[in-house]
């Protein structure tokens, strides 16, 4: 099945100039339904009013980390089977573990180019 | 029963009067203890110094915090800088829509290439807030140590007071101003047509 483009997308990063990074690479692929937050919880109360088909989240974020949103993402029923990236700076061993032991669906590390984030990307909702 | 006391500066105090007793007494054991006691005694009249001279003089908590205020200033700066340079790819690629291939896909991917390289904002920015830490940190542990010697005060009036006049030319070496406490052009020229 083909991947709708206008699948509404939900981009979390603290730094604004990252989130307009993303925002226009995602442009480029054609997705422009695109919604944004700087924090974890910010992210988490959007999520639950919408109807998000893929989380592009950073990590290092405050008050609510992108680790622990991704644990209240799959700990929601209704938003468990979200497909959700994490997009970091983080990148020790010890990390990537900890975000697979919490359902992360991929993993890009900062700094990335939009060759990556399409292939990750194609790798949790198929090719466009 | 004897208390111990809580500050270095009580404690340097309670071992001067130590000291005094034992020379007091008419023992020739007690010479090597006296000693010892001497220099323990000294070490800490130079500690306590050392950190009082720290914490008066123009190295101390007002270069720290100055210290802090650049660091973020600077990713306050970067980022500025970044989104004009992102308002321009973005110029770019409106350009690429209203041109044919081949120009049109080398606007494209330039424009991209842009939008991967202002990245570094982010990074840098996670990296100074690192450094952040690290100096408010230092400076938290740098008065806790002044506490415990006794020796917090009021910090010195700083010689760089910046409306105060300069002492040398090389007190006129400060740099960029933070954005909040900086002149405009605009105050510039009317301070230097007054």
């Amino acid at each position: 099945m083909p991947v709708d483009k206008k699948l509404p997308i939900m981009i979390v990063d603290d730094y604004n100039t990252m989130l307009r990074i993303m925002r226009n690479l995602l442009r480029q692929l054609d997705f422009e339904n695109v919604e944004e937050a700087t924090d974890g919880g910010a992210a988490m109360s959007k999520l639950q009013m919408g109807n998000y088909g893929l989380v592009i989240s950073d990590w290092n974020m405050q008050p609510v980390t992108g680790l622990e949103l991704l644990k209240q993402v799959r700990a929601d029923a209704k938003l468990k089977g979200i497909p959700f990236i994490m997009v970091t700076a983080e990148s020790k061993t010890e990390n990537i573990i900890a975000a697979k032991q919490a359902g992360v669906s991929n993993y890009i590390v900062k700094p990335f180019t939009a060759e990556t984030l399409k292939t990750k990307m194609e790798s949790v909702l198929g090719a466009f | 029963m004897i208390t111990l006391p809580p500050r270095l500066e009580d404690a340097q105090e309670y071992l001067d009067k130590v000291i005094v007793s034992l020379r007091a007494l008419d023992r020739r054991e007690k010479q090597p203890l006296v000693g010892i006691l001497e220099y323990l005694s000294e070490y800490i009249r130079t500690t306590r110094g050392e950190v009082a001279d720290l914490r008066s003089s123009s190295a101390g908590p007002v270069i720290l915090s100055q210290a802090s205020d650049e660091l973020e200033e600077i990713v306050t700066e970067t980022a500025r800088a970044t989104n004009s340079i992102m308002s321009v790819a973005e110029d770019i690629e409106e350009l690429a829509r209203q041109v044919d291939p081949p120009l049109s896909t080398n606007l494209q991917a330039a424009a991209t290439r842009i939008y991967e390289a202002c990245g570094f904002q982010d990074i840098t920015g996670q990296r100074i807030t690192k450094v952040v830490r690290a100096v408010q940190h230092i400076d938290q542990k740098i008065s806790l140590l002044a506490k415990l010697c006794g020796t917090e005060m009021a910090a010195a009036e700083s010689a760089d007071n910046a409306d105060g006049p300069a002492k040398s030319d090389n007190d006129l070496l400060n740099g960029p101003q933070i954005a909040a406490a900086a002149q405009s052009q605009d105050e510039i020229d009317r301070l230097f047509n007054s």
